[in-house]
């Protein structure tokens, strides 16, 4: 019995290792991509003169969605920056998801808001909508307030989605900040290639900048640990991982934050899903599938300039349930697309992005788990070769560093948005030090995840914000 | 108690890839510290480098010239110019190469800022100085380099030498295979050759992108009514990207010249999405001539057609198409019913009437179409 147990157990270790080897060599190809990729990019937009589009009738006219629920204190300040962005012609719709707060009452005082009589085509399932608001006022005659029965984000988007009157839909969380010229740079690539159908920006962490009536006027860092570590994940996950995967045409996740789509796409596979916390990736994935399987060409775009910024989780409380809904999300998309799944039909799409995302996303805090358990029992049983596991922590610990240097230095060497030498040192410093705790929480509860889907739990869970206030530096 | 297992390969293995490991750390690290110095100092470099060339060549710029006498040779003015330049040429001999290029670099950048700002002989002396640099020679060989970038680069700047040397080589990068490059090329051909350049522009450019299309507007909105003779060239174009490109501008213009030949388009060429593009541009240009054949259009059989019909007679205002306009209300889609309802409002006070009786018709949906309409009227006229 022990020899067989032993056997096992030396097996599984190996296998732990021959996965640690597929992820960082995955992890490897992705940053070289993506280094080649941001070049590119760098290199196109130092040609790319922004102003012609400002003026030009030519320009495409776009909607921007922004889903409210219970964003009574923000809500404002939020539209009233959205309506201040540098762009020709665009529409803001906010779509009050039956907020339980005076979310919709606090619009239409500070809109002089009217009741509608525009008529509802519901192209897209939806709940209810109760109505439909303008403003009196010329300056805020773009703005249309659409107040509907509570559905979830997926719901209020596909209601927005009903509502926008032009062909581009940027959706976008309430409380997420644009940039000035984000909407310009994230419509560049549907101009460029009419095969375009979605394309996303980068999000970054805002704790730590200084905000002044919901524009980030100077960019820095909080003095917290968990949003600095955020920002060094947030530099792997959108520098050195969507950028890659764009070079491929397997870019799976748009962000909920800030993604511009094809609104007759949208519609042709049915909106967004309601029965999941992933809708975002979910609708990418989705728009993948049905285009590859009609055979139509098509592209998902990551830009690595446009930026949105969010704000992070600063408690674990808050932290924990925002990564145990993404991977809840992530389940759902892998179990909802496993026909894609190492499928040659799918291209790249499933014989890479979704192993990927299905072996090394979903399944590796559950192998880095195993593998701690694992070694324990070894350990135990007496079978454990302590130099080898020592020395197995240390080459993982300095991928772990390197990936994380990868995400720090792709940025360094394109936008630098973090100026200040202090800045770069500490998010260095931030890459190391993550992976002693911080990785291994955020695999815990990753992993937590598989059990509450399996539970059946489905809801986005409580998030609480600070809220950006008119002026931030914490 | 069980044993350890043998360990051997399996340490070796680990060891190689902690080394491995640790070097790419320490290299990935050290790339990221060494690339911030070196770049801080070379941005350092450069702007000493650029002032000191500036402020040389404004010193140059603004010299003034002894007058020649009337019969002297026309060379005689180059030979003033080069003079100015001859100890700058020759320090520029004397330094290693390494360094001869990043002064160079620095001489390029400052005279191409001053040939923005400066006209008449000063502007000739500019181009001259360009000429007996190199620079312009050195911009014709960068055109057809392998990297789109530097081709790019070399045509942007080549606008602003304001050298007619580059001409011929613009122009072959009109066809280039980068969009970016085009549209460089297009920009410096306008800058050089001015409105003419648009007839070669859009008799050489094939499946414009939107962006192009963006960019190369700006040029012919600088040159306005001017342009309008080579768009109307343009509309004989094979390619539909260019085609579509001078009907839209064209109608941006408003220029009447323009009325017949889209007129032409719209009811005769083959091509439906062509034809509804010029059936816009009709409508926007407002021209009433074109409100008889608009109307015929209305029952249409190609939906597109039918809805650029219907919004063009919008924007001009058409009462006699009231009725027909009033069926497509009650007979067609919700997108359709809606863009019929503009029009029908948009034609004044008999339009306005006839939308009211949809109101108290006994159609839900056609009721709620005018409801919406007229709401949009009223509030529209109360904003202004």
């Amino acid at each position: 019995m022990i020899p067989i147990l032993q056997i096992i157990l030396h097996l599984y270790f190996l296998y732990v290792i021959l996965f640690f080897i597929v992820m960082n060599l995955t992890y490897t190809i992705l940053l070289t991509l993506s280094y080649r990729e941001i070049m590119k990019y760098m290199r196109h937009n130092s040609f790319s003169d922004f102003r012609p589009m400002l003026q030009s009738e030519l320009t495409p006219p776009v909607t921007l969605l922004a889903p409210a629920y219970n964003e009574e204190p923000t809500v404002v300040d939020s539209v009233k920056s959205l309506l201040k962005l540098n762009y020709g012609m665009y529409e803001v719709v906010v779509i009050n998801d039956g907020s339980k707060d005076k979310t919709l009452d606090v619009l239409k005082k500070e809109f002089e808001l009217y009741r509608s009589k525009q008529v509802y085509n519901p192209a897209l399932k939806a709940q209810a909508v109760r109505g439909i608001y303008r403003s009196h006022k010329t300056a805020y005659k773009n703005l249309v307030v659409v107040d509907k029965e509570n559905g979830g984000k997926a719901d209020a988007l596909n209601v927005g989605i009903n509502v926008a009157r032009y062909e581009y839909v940027c959706a976008m969380d309430a409380d997420s900040l644009l940039e000035d010229d984000a909407l310009q740079k994230v419509m560049k690539p549907f101009l460029e290639d009419s095969t375009v159908v979605a394309s996303g920006g980068i999000v970054r962490i805002a704790n730590g900048c200084e905000i002044d009536h919901g524009r980030v006027v100077k960019v820095g860092l909080s003095h917290k640990l968990l949003p600095l570590f955020q920002v060094v994940e947030y530099f792997r996950a959108f520098l050195s991982g969507r950028m890659g995967w764009q070079g491929l045409n397997g870019l799976l996740i748009i962000s909920g934050a800030f993604g511009m789509f094809k609104k007759s796409a949208v519609i042709e596979v049915g909106g967004y899903r309601h029965d999941t916390v992933g809708e975002d990736m979910e609708l990418v994935a989705r728009l993948h599938r049905i285009k590859l399987e009609k055979k139509e060409p098509y592209k998902v775009i990551f830009v690595p300039d446009p930026v949105c910024w969010t704000e992070a989780p600063e408690s674990l409380q808050m932290l924990a349930r925002q990564r145990n809904r993404w991977h809840r999300g992530l389940l759902d998309v892998m179990i909802l697309h496993r026909k894609m799944l190492l499928n040659g039909d799918y291209g790249v799409v499933g014989l890479a992005a979704m192993p990927y995302f299905f072996f090394v996303e979903l399944l590796g805090p559950v192998i880095e788990f195993s593998g701690y358990i694992i070694s324990i029992v070894m350990y135990a049983l007496g079978i454990l070769n302590m130099k080898m596991v020592i020395l197995f922590f240390i080459v993982s610990l300095f991928y772990g560093v390197m990936f994380s240097v990868g995400g720090v230095l792709l940025e360094e060497i394109s936008f630098r948005r973090y100026p200040n030498p202090k800045h770069l040192a500490l998010l260095l410093a931030m890459g190391v030090i993550e992976n002693f705790g911080y990785r291994q929480l955020t695999a815990w509860w990753r992993i937590k995840a598989f059990y509450d889907h399996a539970r059946g739990k489905r809801g986005w869970g409580l998030m609480q914000r600070k809220g950006f206030g008119n002026v931030q530096s914490s | 108690m069980l044993s350890p297992p043998p360990m051997g390969f399996e340490l070796l293995i680990v060891l190689s890839l902690t080394i491995a490991a640790t070097m790419m750390v320490i290299v990935v690290s050290l790339g990221i510290v060494i690339h911030k110095v070196v770049n801080t100092n070379l941005v350092r470099r450069r702007q000493r480098l650029y002032s000191a060339y500036s402020d040389i060549m404004a010193g140059l710029l603004l010299q003034e010239l002894p007058a020649l006498l009337p019969n002297a040779r026309t060379s005689a003015l180059f030979d003033q110019y080069e003079l100015m330049i001859k100890s700058i040429k020759e320090q520029l001999v004397r330094m290693t190469p390494a360094r001869r290029k990043h002064e160079r670099e620095a001489l390029r950048l400052a005279l191409i800022d001053f040939a923005k700002d400066v006209s008449g002989e000063i502007s000739d002396r500019l181009v001259y100085f360009f000429y007996s640099f190199g620079f312009v020679d050195e911009q014709i060989i960068l055109l057809s380099n392998r990297h789109w970038w530097i081709r790019a680069q070399a045509a942007r700047d080549a606008g602003l030498l304001k050298a007619r040397r580059v001409i011929t080589s613009l122009t072959a990068a009109l066809e280039d295979e980068h969009p970016d490059v085009r549209i460089q090329a297009m920009e410096s051909l306008a800058r050089l050759v001015g409105v003419e350049s648009l007839r070669t522009i859009l008799r050489v450019s094939r499946n414009l992108s939107q962006w192009t299309s963006i960019e190369l507007s700006t040029i012919v909105m600088e040159y306005n009514e001017a342009a309008v003779p080579f768009l109307v060239e343009g509309l004989e174009s094979k390619d539909q990207s260019v085609l579509l490109f001078c009907i839209e501008m064209l109608a941006e213009i408003g220029f009447v010249t323009a009325v017949e030949p889209l007129r032409h388009l719209a009811s005769e060429y083959p091509n439906v999405v062509v034809r509804a593009k010029a059936i816009e541009a009709l409508g926007r240009l407002g021209d009433e001539r074109a409100e008889v054949m608009l109307t015929s259009f209305i029952d249409n059989p190609f939906p597109n057609i039918r809805l650029k019909s219907i919004e063009a007679l919008g924007r001009i205002g058409a009462p006699k198409a009231v009725p027909k306009l009033l069926k497509r209300l009650r007979q067609g889609e919700l997108s359709e019913k809606i863009i019929a309802a503009r029009a029908i409002a948009s034609s004044g006070s008999v339009g306005m009437k006839a939308l009211r009786s949809v109101s108290v018709s006994r159609d839900a949906l056609n009721i709620s179409v005018a409801e919406q309409v007229l709401e949009e009227f009223t509030v529209a006229q109360e904003r202004t």
